[in-house]
Protein backbone atom coordinates (compact mmCIF):
# COMPACT_ATOMS: atom_id res chain seq x y z
CA UNK A 1 0.00 0.00 0.00
CA UNK A 2 0.96 3.67 -0.40
CA UNK A 3 0.51 6.23 2.28
CA UNK A 4 1.29 9.90 2.68
CA UNK A 5 2.63 10.85 6.09
CA UNK A 6 3.87 14.03 7.64
CA UNK A 7 6.76 13.79 10.07
CA UNK A 8 7.59 16.55 12.47
CA UNK A 9 10.85 16.87 14.37
CA UNK A 10 11.17 18.76 17.61
CA UNK A 11 14.37 20.50 16.49
CA UNK A 12 15.27 21.52 13.01
CA UNK A 13 16.64 18.79 10.79
CA UNK A 14 17.84 16.68 13.75
CA UNK A 15 15.43 13.81 13.19
CA UNK A 16 15.64 13.65 9.44
CA UNK A 17 18.50 11.11 8.91
CA UNK A 18 17.12 8.95 11.69
CA UNK A 19 13.70 8.85 10.03
CA UNK A 20 15.27 7.66 6.78
CA UNK A 21 17.20 4.93 8.57
CA UNK A 22 14.18 3.64 10.41
CA UNK A 23 12.10 3.53 7.31
CA UNK A 24 14.84 1.55 5.55
CA UNK A 25 14.95 -1.08 8.31
CA UNK A 26 11.26 -1.65 7.75
CA UNK A 27 11.78 -2.18 4.00
CA UNK A 28 9.66 0.83 3.12
CA UNK A 29 10.05 2.60 -0.19
CA UNK A 30 9.70 6.29 0.24
CA UNK A 31 9.95 9.54 -1.62
CA UNK A 32 10.29 12.93 -0.01
CA UNK A 33 7.46 15.08 -1.28
CA UNK A 34 8.47 18.17 0.66
CA UNK A 35 10.93 19.11 3.33
CA UNK A 36 10.27 22.30 5.17
CA UNK A 37 12.63 23.67 7.76
CA UNK A 38 12.06 27.10 9.10
CA UNK A 39 13.89 28.90 11.90
CA UNK A 40 10.59 29.72 13.50
CA UNK A 41 8.92 26.36 13.09
CA UNK A 42 9.93 22.81 13.79
CA UNK A 43 11.23 20.74 10.89
CA UNK A 44 8.63 18.93 8.85
CA UNK A 45 8.92 16.28 6.17
CA UNK A 46 6.14 15.05 3.95
CA UNK A 47 6.78 11.50 2.73
CA UNK A 48 5.02 9.06 0.50
CA UNK A 49 5.77 5.57 1.75
CA UNK A 50 5.19 2.23 0.07
CA UNK A 51 5.27 -1.20 1.72
CA UNK A 52 3.14 -3.86 3.36
CA UNK A 53 0.56 -2.64 5.81
CA UNK A 54 2.32 -4.39 8.71
CA UNK A 55 5.69 -2.87 7.85
CA UNK A 56 4.20 0.62 7.54
CA UNK A 57 2.50 0.28 10.89
CA UNK A 58 5.62 -1.02 12.61
CA UNK A 59 7.72 1.75 11.04
CA UNK A 60 5.33 4.41 12.28
CA UNK A 61 5.38 2.97 15.80
CA UNK A 62 9.16 3.08 15.71
CA UNK A 63 9.22 6.71 14.55
CA UNK A 64 6.83 7.74 17.28
CA UNK A 65 8.96 5.99 19.90
CA UNK A 66 11.78 8.26 18.77
CA UNK A 67 9.82 11.45 19.39
CA UNK A 68 9.03 12.03 15.74
CA UNK A 69 5.47 13.16 15.14
CA UNK A 70 3.65 11.17 12.45
CA UNK A 71 0.40 12.10 10.77
CA UNK A 72 -1.60 10.69 7.88
CA UNK A 73 -2.28 13.36 5.32
CA UNK A 74 -4.93 13.82 2.68
CA UNK A 75 -5.78 17.48 2.47
CA UNK A 76 -5.08 19.46 5.57
CA UNK A 77 -6.68 22.75 4.78
CA UNK A 78 -9.93 23.53 3.05
CA UNK A 79 -10.84 26.78 1.30
CA UNK A 80 -14.48 27.82 1.64
CA UNK A 81 -15.25 29.09 -1.86
CA UNK A 82 -18.30 31.05 -0.67
CA UNK A 83 -16.08 33.15 1.58
CA UNK A 84 -12.95 33.38 -0.57
CA UNK A 85 -12.62 36.60 -2.57
CA UNK A 86 -9.37 35.60 -4.30
CA UNK A 87 -7.45 38.43 -2.68
CA UNK A 88 -4.24 36.42 -2.54
CA UNK A 89 -3.19 37.27 1.04
CA UNK A 90 -2.84 33.58 1.90
CA UNK A 91 -0.36 32.95 -0.91
CA UNK A 92 2.06 35.29 0.85
CA UNK A 93 2.71 32.80 3.64
CA UNK A 94 2.58 29.52 1.71
CA UNK A 95 6.21 28.49 1.32
CA UNK A 96 5.50 25.64 -1.10
CA UNK A 97 2.98 27.31 -3.45
CA UNK A 98 0.17 25.00 -2.36
CA UNK A 99 -1.91 28.17 -2.53
CA UNK A 100 -1.51 29.94 -5.84
CA UNK A 101 -3.21 32.47 -8.04
CA UNK A 102 -4.32 31.06 -11.41
CA UNK A 103 -3.90 32.92 -14.69
CA UNK A 104 -7.32 34.58 -14.20
CA UNK A 105 -6.41 35.57 -10.61
CA UNK A 106 -8.59 33.02 -8.80
CA UNK A 107 -7.16 31.23 -5.80
CA UNK A 108 -6.36 27.54 -6.18
CA UNK A 109 -5.29 25.11 -3.44
CA UNK A 110 -3.13 22.12 -4.42
CA UNK A 111 -3.81 19.42 -1.80
CA UNK A 112 -0.80 17.38 -2.79
CA UNK A 113 1.70 20.16 -2.12
CA UNK A 114 0.35 21.22 1.26
CA UNK A 115 2.61 20.89 4.31
CA UNK A 116 0.06 21.60 7.05
CA UNK A 117 2.05 24.52 8.39
CA UNK A 118 -1.34 26.23 9.00
CA UNK A 119 0.05 29.69 8.41
CA UNK A 120 -2.56 30.41 5.76
CA UNK A 121 -5.42 29.89 8.22
CA UNK A 122 -4.48 33.06 10.08
CA UNK A 123 -3.35 34.91 6.97
CA UNK A 124 -6.82 34.84 5.37
CA UNK A 125 -8.70 38.09 6.09
CA UNK A 126 -12.00 36.44 5.14
CA UNK A 127 -11.38 33.51 7.48
CA UNK A 128 -12.16 31.29 4.50
CA UNK A 129 -9.45 28.70 5.23
CA UNK A 130 -10.17 25.97 7.75
CA UNK A 131 -7.78 23.41 9.14
CA UNK A 132 -9.36 19.99 8.92
CA UNK A 133 -7.09 18.32 11.45
CA UNK B 1 -13.18 65.96 -31.47
CA UNK B 2 -14.09 66.47 -27.83
CA UNK B 3 -17.24 65.01 -26.25
CA UNK B 4 -19.25 66.48 -23.41
CA UNK B 5 -20.74 64.69 -20.41
CA UNK B 6 -24.15 65.48 -21.83
CA UNK B 7 -23.36 63.95 -25.21
CA UNK B 8 -22.12 60.77 -23.55
CA UNK B 9 -25.19 60.60 -21.31
CA UNK B 10 -27.45 61.00 -24.35
CA UNK B 11 -25.67 58.04 -25.96
CA UNK B 12 -26.16 56.04 -22.75
CA UNK B 13 -29.88 56.90 -22.80
CA UNK B 14 -30.13 55.70 -26.41
CA UNK B 15 -28.26 52.51 -25.51
CA UNK B 16 -25.47 53.44 -27.93
CA UNK B 17 -22.60 54.21 -25.58
CA UNK B 18 -19.41 52.23 -26.14
CA UNK B 19 -18.22 51.08 -22.72
CA UNK B 20 -15.10 49.01 -22.05
CA UNK B 21 -12.96 48.29 -19.00
CA UNK B 22 -9.59 49.92 -18.32
CA UNK B 23 -7.95 46.58 -19.17
CA UNK B 24 -9.83 46.08 -22.44
CA UNK B 25 -9.15 49.62 -23.60
CA UNK B 26 -5.40 49.03 -23.83
CA UNK B 27 -5.73 46.74 -26.87
CA UNK B 28 -8.27 49.10 -28.48
CA UNK B 29 -5.85 52.03 -28.29
CA UNK B 30 -3.01 49.88 -29.68
CA UNK B 31 -5.17 48.74 -32.56
CA UNK B 32 -6.89 51.98 -33.54
CA UNK B 33 -4.55 54.65 -32.27
CA UNK B 34 -5.37 57.34 -29.70
CA UNK B 35 -7.40 59.60 -31.93
CA UNK B 36 -9.76 57.02 -33.37
CA UNK B 37 -10.05 55.16 -30.04
CA UNK B 38 -11.03 58.42 -28.30
CA UNK B 39 -13.85 58.88 -30.78
CA UNK B 40 -14.98 55.27 -30.59
CA UNK B 41 -14.98 54.69 -26.81
CA UNK B 42 -17.30 56.74 -24.60
CA UNK B 43 -16.71 55.38 -21.12
CA UNK B 44 -13.95 53.32 -19.54
CA UNK B 45 -14.80 51.49 -16.33
CA UNK B 46 -12.25 51.10 -13.52
CA UNK B 47 -12.61 49.20 -10.28
CA UNK B 48 -10.97 47.93 -7.13
CA UNK B 49 -11.89 45.49 -4.37
CA UNK B 50 -9.60 45.58 -1.39
CA UNK B 51 -9.23 46.38 2.30
CA UNK B 52 -10.12 50.00 3.14
CA UNK B 53 -9.85 50.65 6.87
CA UNK B 54 -11.11 54.21 6.82
CA UNK B 55 -14.74 53.24 6.33
CA UNK B 56 -17.94 53.26 8.35
CA UNK B 57 -21.67 53.79 8.45
CA UNK B 58 -24.06 56.47 9.66
CA UNK B 59 -27.20 54.87 11.08
CA UNK B 60 -30.47 56.29 12.41
CA UNK B 61 -32.52 53.87 14.50
CA UNK B 62 -35.75 55.84 14.91
CA UNK B 63 -37.31 56.61 18.28
CA UNK B 64 -38.64 54.08 20.80
CA UNK B 65 -41.54 54.89 23.12
CA UNK B 66 -40.63 56.37 25.57
CA UNK B 67 -37.61 57.71 23.67
CA UNK B 68 -33.92 57.45 24.61
CA UNK B 69 -30.95 59.71 23.92
CA UNK B 70 -28.45 56.94 23.16
CA UNK B 71 -25.12 57.45 24.93
CA UNK B 72 -23.18 54.19 25.11
CA UNK B 73 -24.14 52.12 22.08
CA UNK B 74 -23.13 48.62 20.97
CA UNK B 75 -24.31 46.69 17.91
CA UNK B 76 -23.61 42.95 18.08
CA UNK B 77 -21.15 43.85 20.82
CA UNK B 78 -19.29 46.43 18.71
CA UNK B 79 -19.19 49.95 20.11
CA UNK B 80 -20.67 52.71 17.95
CA UNK B 81 -20.26 56.45 18.50
CA UNK B 82 -22.68 57.99 21.01
CA UNK B 83 -21.80 61.62 20.51
CA UNK B 84 -24.37 62.52 17.87
CA UNK B 85 -28.08 63.31 18.25
CA UNK B 86 -30.38 60.94 20.15
CA UNK B 87 -30.69 58.02 17.75
CA UNK B 88 -27.91 58.75 15.23
CA UNK B 89 -24.63 56.91 15.35
CA UNK B 90 -21.46 56.27 13.36
CA UNK B 91 -20.15 52.73 13.31
CA UNK B 92 -16.48 52.51 12.34
CA UNK B 93 -15.29 49.54 10.27
CA UNK B 94 -12.19 48.84 12.38
CA UNK B 95 -13.88 48.92 15.81
CA UNK B 96 -13.30 45.50 17.43
CA UNK B 97 -16.14 43.77 19.30
CA UNK B 98 -16.09 43.69 23.07
CA UNK B 99 -16.25 39.89 23.26
CA UNK B 100 -14.76 38.59 20.00
CA UNK B 101 -12.08 41.24 19.48
CA UNK B 102 -10.85 41.79 15.92
CA UNK B 103 -12.44 38.57 14.66
CA UNK B 104 -15.77 40.42 14.53
CA UNK B 105 -15.64 44.18 14.16
CA UNK B 106 -17.61 47.11 12.81
CA UNK B 107 -17.04 45.97 9.23
CA UNK B 108 -18.65 42.61 10.02
CA UNK B 109 -21.68 44.34 11.55
CA UNK B 110 -21.99 46.48 8.42
CA UNK B 111 -21.84 43.49 6.08
CA UNK B 112 -24.31 41.56 8.28
CA UNK B 113 -26.71 44.51 8.09
CA UNK B 114 -26.36 44.69 4.30
CA UNK B 115 -26.99 40.93 4.16
CA UNK B 116 -30.34 41.59 5.88
CA UNK B 117 -29.44 39.96 9.20
CA UNK B 118 -30.91 41.15 12.50
CA UNK B 119 -28.32 42.76 14.78
CA UNK B 120 -28.42 43.23 18.54
CA UNK B 121 -28.69 46.87 19.59
CA UNK B 122 -27.90 47.85 23.17
CA UNK B 123 -27.83 51.47 24.32
CA UNK B 124 -27.66 53.33 27.60
CA UNK B 125 -28.36 56.87 28.63
CA UNK B 126 -28.47 59.11 31.70
CA UNK B 127 -32.12 59.88 30.96
CA UNK B 128 -33.27 63.47 30.38
CA UNK B 129 -36.59 65.26 30.71
CA UNK B 130 -37.19 64.98 27.00
CA UNK B 131 -35.63 61.49 26.60
CA UNK B 132 -36.61 59.63 29.78
CA UNK B 133 -35.59 56.08 28.75
CA UNK B 134 -32.29 54.89 30.24
CA UNK B 135 -31.76 51.61 28.47
CA UNK B 136 -32.73 49.87 25.30
CA UNK B 137 -32.16 46.24 24.29
CA UNK B 138 -33.56 45.22 20.92
CA UNK B 139 -32.87 43.65 17.53
CA UNK B 140 -32.91 45.62 14.29
CA UNK B 141 -32.54 44.93 10.58
CA UNK B 142 -31.36 47.29 7.88
CA UNK B 143 -34.93 47.68 6.60
CA UNK B 144 -36.04 48.88 10.08
CA UNK B 145 -33.62 51.81 10.10
CA UNK B 146 -34.58 55.26 8.84
CA UNK B 147 -31.28 55.97 7.14
CA UNK B 148 -28.19 53.83 6.76
CA UNK B 149 -25.37 55.03 4.54
CA UNK B 150 -21.72 54.27 4.27
CA UNK B 151 -19.55 57.34 4.58
CA UNK B 152 -15.97 56.27 4.07
CA UNK B 153 -13.50 59.09 4.76
CA UNK B 154 -10.58 57.53 2.85
CA UNK B 155 -10.99 54.95 0.10
CA UNK B 156 -9.51 53.98 -3.29
CA UNK B 157 -5.94 55.06 -2.70
CA UNK B 158 -4.22 56.26 -5.85
CA UNK B 159 -1.26 53.89 -5.79
CA UNK B 160 0.10 52.31 -2.61
CA UNK B 161 3.38 50.92 -1.32
CA UNK B 162 4.43 47.32 -1.73
CA UNK B 163 5.61 45.82 1.58
CA UNK B 164 8.65 43.76 2.57
CA UNK B 165 10.19 42.76 5.91
CA UNK B 166 13.93 43.25 6.36
CA UNK B 167 13.97 42.02 9.97
CA UNK B 168 14.49 38.50 11.29
CA UNK B 169 11.01 38.29 12.86
CA UNK B 170 7.72 37.60 11.12
CA UNK B 171 5.56 40.78 10.96
CA UNK B 172 1.77 40.98 11.19
CA UNK B 173 0.63 44.13 9.37
CA UNK B 174 -2.22 45.70 7.45
CA UNK B 175 -0.18 44.62 4.43
CA UNK B 176 -0.68 41.01 5.50
CA UNK B 177 1.86 38.64 7.03
CA UNK B 178 5.41 39.52 6.05
CA UNK B 179 7.95 36.71 6.31
CA UNK B 180 11.35 37.45 7.91
CA UNK B 181 14.56 38.14 5.99
CA UNK B 182 12.80 39.64 2.98
CA UNK B 183 10.84 36.40 2.54
CA UNK B 184 7.99 37.92 0.53
CA UNK B 185 6.46 41.09 -0.88
CA UNK B 186 2.79 42.07 -0.72
CA UNK B 187 1.02 44.77 -2.73
CA UNK B 188 -2.51 46.08 -2.87
CA UNK B 189 -3.90 47.61 -6.01
CA UNK B 190 -5.74 46.80 -9.18
CA UNK B 191 -2.90 48.47 -11.18
CA UNK B 192 -4.04 49.37 -14.69
CA UNK B 193 -7.68 48.74 -13.63
CA UNK B 194 -7.38 50.91 -10.51
CA UNK B 195 -9.74 53.94 -10.53
CA UNK B 196 -7.44 56.82 -9.62
CA UNK B 197 -4.48 55.52 -11.64
CA UNK B 198 -6.63 55.89 -14.75
CA UNK B 199 -7.30 59.56 -14.10
CA UNK B 200 -4.04 60.53 -12.41
CA UNK B 201 -4.75 64.28 -12.30
CA UNK B 202 -8.41 63.79 -11.31
CA UNK B 203 -9.69 65.64 -14.37
CA UNK B 204 -13.02 63.78 -14.37
CA UNK B 205 -13.28 62.62 -10.75
CA UNK B 206 -14.37 65.16 -8.16
CA UNK B 207 -17.13 66.04 -5.76
CA UNK B 208 -20.38 64.51 -6.97
CA UNK B 209 -18.95 61.93 -9.37
CA UNK B 210 -21.38 59.00 -9.54
CA UNK B 211 -19.76 55.65 -8.82
CA UNK B 212 -20.37 51.95 -8.19
CA UNK B 213 -20.14 51.67 -4.43
CA UNK B 214 -20.65 48.30 -2.74
CA UNK B 215 -23.16 47.31 -5.39
CA UNK B 216 -25.16 50.56 -5.17
CA UNK B 217 -24.88 53.81 -7.07
CA UNK B 218 -22.98 56.11 -4.74
CA UNK B 219 -21.05 59.33 -5.01
CA UNK B 220 -17.69 60.88 -4.36
CA UNK B 221 -18.51 63.27 -1.53
CA UNK B 222 -15.20 64.98 -0.83
CA UNK B 223 -11.46 64.56 -1.18
CA UNK B 224 -10.35 61.65 0.99
CA UNK B 225 -8.29 62.19 4.12
CA UNK B 226 -4.50 62.32 3.64
CA UNK B 227 -5.19 63.52 0.10
CA UNK B 228 -1.71 63.81 -1.36
CA UNK B 229 -1.97 65.31 -4.83
CA UNK B 230 1.51 66.81 -4.27
CA UNK B 231 3.04 63.31 -4.44
CA UNK B 232 5.97 62.64 -6.78
CA UNK B 233 4.82 61.85 -10.33
CA UNK B 234 6.33 60.62 -13.57
CA UNK B 235 6.46 62.90 -16.62
CA UNK B 236 2.91 61.89 -17.64
CA UNK B 237 1.47 62.65 -14.22
CA UNK B 238 1.11 59.15 -12.73
CA UNK B 239 1.84 59.08 -8.97
CA UNK B 240 4.92 57.14 -7.86
CA UNK B 241 3.81 56.91 -4.22
CA UNK B 242 0.43 56.97 -2.41
CA UNK B 243 -1.40 59.96 -3.92
CA UNK B 244 -5.02 61.08 -3.98
CA UNK B 245 -7.80 59.44 -1.96
CA UNK B 246 -11.60 59.83 -2.01
CA UNK B 247 -14.35 60.13 0.57
CA UNK B 248 -17.32 58.08 -0.63
CA UNK B 249 -20.98 58.01 0.25
CA UNK B 250 -23.71 55.52 -0.63
CA UNK B 251 -26.98 54.01 0.54
CA UNK B 252 -26.44 50.73 2.43
CA UNK B 253 -30.00 49.67 1.66
CA UNK B 254 -29.06 49.37 -2.02
CA UNK B 255 -25.77 47.58 -1.44
CA UNK B 256 -24.84 43.93 -1.97
CA UNK B 257 -23.02 42.00 0.80
CA UNK B 258 -20.83 40.47 -1.88
CA UNK B 259 -19.06 43.79 -2.34
CA UNK B 260 -18.79 44.90 1.31
CA UNK B 261 -17.08 42.34 3.51
CA UNK B 262 -15.58 42.30 6.97
CA UNK B 263 -11.92 41.31 7.04
CA UNK B 264 -9.40 40.38 9.74
CA UNK B 265 -5.68 41.07 9.56
CA UNK B 266 -3.98 38.81 12.06
CA UNK B 267 -2.21 40.74 14.79
CA UNK B 268 -3.42 44.03 13.32
CA UNK B 269 -7.18 44.42 13.36
CA UNK B 270 -10.48 44.46 11.54
CA UNK B 271 -10.83 46.07 8.13
CA UNK B 272 -13.43 46.18 5.39
CA UNK B 273 -13.18 45.02 1.79
CA UNK B 274 -14.97 47.65 -0.27
CA UNK B 275 -15.92 47.26 -3.91
CA UNK B 276 -15.69 50.50 -5.87
CA UNK B 277 -16.05 51.15 -9.59
CA UNK B 278 -15.54 54.54 -11.22
CA UNK B 279 -16.48 55.38 -14.81
CA UNK B 280 -14.04 57.59 -16.72
CA UNK B 281 -15.67 59.57 -19.53
CA UNK B 282 -13.50 59.71 -22.65
CA UNK B 283 -14.02 63.42 -23.23
CA UNK B 284 -10.94 63.81 -25.42
CA UNK B 285 -7.65 62.25 -26.51
CA UNK B 286 -5.97 63.33 -23.29
CA UNK B 287 -8.34 61.18 -21.20
CA UNK B 288 -7.92 58.31 -23.64
CA UNK B 289 -4.14 58.52 -23.21
CA UNK B 290 -4.52 58.42 -19.42
CA UNK B 291 -6.74 55.32 -19.33
CA UNK B 292 -4.52 53.46 -21.80
CA UNK B 293 -1.84 53.14 -19.11
CA UNK B 294 -0.41 49.65 -18.56
CA UNK B 295 0.96 47.85 -15.52
CA UNK B 296 4.46 48.06 -16.94
CA UNK B 297 4.30 51.87 -16.79
CA UNK B 298 2.87 52.17 -13.27
CA UNK B 299 5.42 52.17 -10.45
CA UNK B 300 5.49 51.90 -6.70
CA UNK B 301 8.13 51.42 -4.00
CA UNK B 302 8.94 48.28 -2.04
CA UNK B 303 8.96 49.58 1.52
CA UNK B 304 10.59 47.88 4.50
CA UNK B 305 7.80 47.61 7.09
CA UNK B 306 10.20 46.40 9.79
CA UNK B 307 11.50 49.96 10.27
CA UNK B 308 9.38 51.34 13.15
CA UNK B 309 9.40 54.91 11.81
CA UNK B 310 6.98 56.96 9.78
CA UNK B 311 9.53 57.36 6.99
CA UNK B 312 10.34 53.79 6.03
CA UNK B 313 13.08 53.13 3.48
CA UNK B 314 12.32 52.03 -0.07
CA UNK B 315 14.35 49.05 -1.25
CA UNK B 316 13.38 49.29 -4.88
CA UNK B 317 11.07 51.01 -7.33
CA UNK B 318 9.06 48.34 -9.17
CA UNK B 319 6.37 48.32 -11.83
CA UNK B 320 3.01 46.63 -11.32
CA UNK B 321 3.89 44.31 -14.21
CA UNK B 322 6.84 43.08 -12.13
CA UNK B 323 4.69 42.70 -9.02
CA UNK B 324 2.01 40.84 -10.99
CA UNK B 325 4.61 38.47 -12.47
CA UNK B 326 4.83 36.71 -9.09
CA UNK B 327 8.44 37.52 -8.24
CA UNK B 328 10.71 40.54 -8.00
CA UNK B 329 14.50 40.63 -7.98
CA UNK B 330 15.89 42.67 -5.09
CA UNK B 331 19.68 42.87 -4.97
CA UNK B 332 19.98 39.53 -6.73
CA UNK B 333 17.46 37.75 -4.53
CA UNK B 334 14.25 36.56 -6.23
CA UNK B 335 11.37 37.38 -3.89
CA UNK B 336 7.83 36.08 -4.22
CA UNK B 337 5.05 38.69 -4.54
CA UNK B 338 1.43 38.33 -3.41
CA UNK B 339 -1.58 40.58 -3.98
CA UNK B 340 -3.85 41.68 -1.11
CA UNK B 341 -6.70 43.16 -3.12
CA UNK B 342 -8.77 40.98 -5.43
CA UNK B 343 -8.22 41.59 -9.13
CA UNK B 344 -10.82 38.93 -9.90
CA UNK B 345 -13.53 40.83 -7.98
CA UNK B 346 -12.32 44.18 -9.35
CA UNK B 347 -12.83 42.83 -12.88
CA UNK B 348 -16.31 41.66 -11.94
CA UNK B 349 -17.14 45.15 -10.64
CA UNK B 350 -15.76 46.88 -13.75
CA UNK B 351 -17.93 44.57 -15.88
CA UNK B 352 -21.00 45.09 -13.71
CA UNK B 353 -20.65 48.88 -13.86
CA UNK B 354 -20.17 48.59 -17.63
CA UNK B 355 -23.40 46.60 -17.89
CA UNK B 356 -25.32 49.22 -15.90
CA UNK B 357 -24.11 51.92 -18.28
CA UNK B 358 -24.82 49.87 -21.42
CA UNK B 359 -28.35 49.15 -20.19
CA UNK B 360 -28.99 52.84 -19.51
CA UNK B 361 -29.27 52.35 -15.75
CA UNK B 362 -26.28 54.46 -14.80
CA UNK B 363 -25.46 57.96 -16.02
CA UNK B 364 -22.30 60.02 -15.65
CA UNK B 365 -22.30 62.91 -13.19
CA UNK B 366 -19.91 65.73 -13.96
CA UNK B 367 -18.06 66.81 -10.78
CA UNK B 368 -19.56 69.90 -9.20
CA UNK B 369 -16.13 70.78 -7.81
CA UNK B 370 -12.62 69.57 -8.58
CA UNK B 371 -10.10 68.61 -5.93
CA UNK B 372 -6.95 70.69 -5.34
CA UNK B 373 -3.69 69.96 -7.08
CA UNK B 374 -0.46 70.26 -5.09
CA UNK B 375 -2.14 69.36 -1.80
CA UNK B 376 0.52 67.89 0.54
CA UNK B 377 -0.10 65.91 3.72
CA UNK B 378 1.11 67.00 7.12
CA UNK B 379 2.50 64.89 9.93
CA UNK B 380 1.68 65.24 13.61
CA UNK B 381 4.25 67.07 15.68
CA UNK B 382 4.61 66.11 19.32
CA UNK B 383 4.70 69.30 21.41
CA UNK B 384 5.80 69.23 25.03
CA UNK B 385 4.14 71.02 27.93
CA UNK B 386 0.98 73.12 28.02
CA UNK B 387 -0.98 74.24 25.01
CA UNK B 388 0.86 76.62 22.73
S1 LIG C 1 -6.62 34.94 1.79
FE1 LIG C 1 -8.63 33.94 2.02
S2 LIG C 1 -9.99 35.19 0.75
FE2 LIG C 1 -7.92 35.71 0.14
S3 LIG C 1 -7.46 34.33 -1.57
FE3 LIG C 1 -6.73 33.29 0.28
S4 LIG C 1 -8.46 32.02 0.94
FE4 LIG C 1 -9.28 33.48 -0.53
S1 LIG D 1 -1.13 24.88 5.42
FE1 LIG D 1 -1.54 26.58 4.04
S2 LIG D 1 0.34 27.81 4.01
FE2 LIG D 1 0.85 25.80 4.88
S3 LIG D 1 1.54 24.60 3.14
FE3 LIG D 1 -0.65 24.17 3.34
S4 LIG D 1 -1.64 25.65 2.00
FE4 LIG D 1 0.48 26.36 2.29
Amino acid sequence: MTKKILLSFPQKAAGQPMAMELIKTYHLDFSILKAFIDDNIKGTLLLEIKGSEADIEAGIVYLREHQIGVRDIESVVEVDQAKCVSCGACTAVCAVDALEMTADWSLVHHDDKCLECMLCVKACPMRAIHAII
Amino acid sequence: MAKSYQEINEKIARGEAVVVTAEEVIAIVKERGLKEAAQYVDVVTTATFGPMCSSGAFLNFGHADPPIRMGQITINGVEAYGGLAAVDTYLGATQPSQDKGIEYGGAHVISDLIAGKAVHLLAKSQGTDCYPRKEIDTWVKLEDLNEAYLFNPRNVYQNYNAAINGSSERLYTYMGILQPNMGNITYSTAGELSPLLNDPLLKTIGMGTRIFFGGAQGHVSWMGTQFNSACPRDEKGYPQTPGATLALIGNMKEMNPKYIRGAVYEGYGTSMFVGVGIPIPILNEEMMAFVAVENKDLYTNVIDYSVPKKAKPSLKKVSYAELRSGAVDINGKIIKTSPLSSLKMAREIADELGNWIKKGQFFLQEPIQSFPQGNAIKGLEIKEGESR
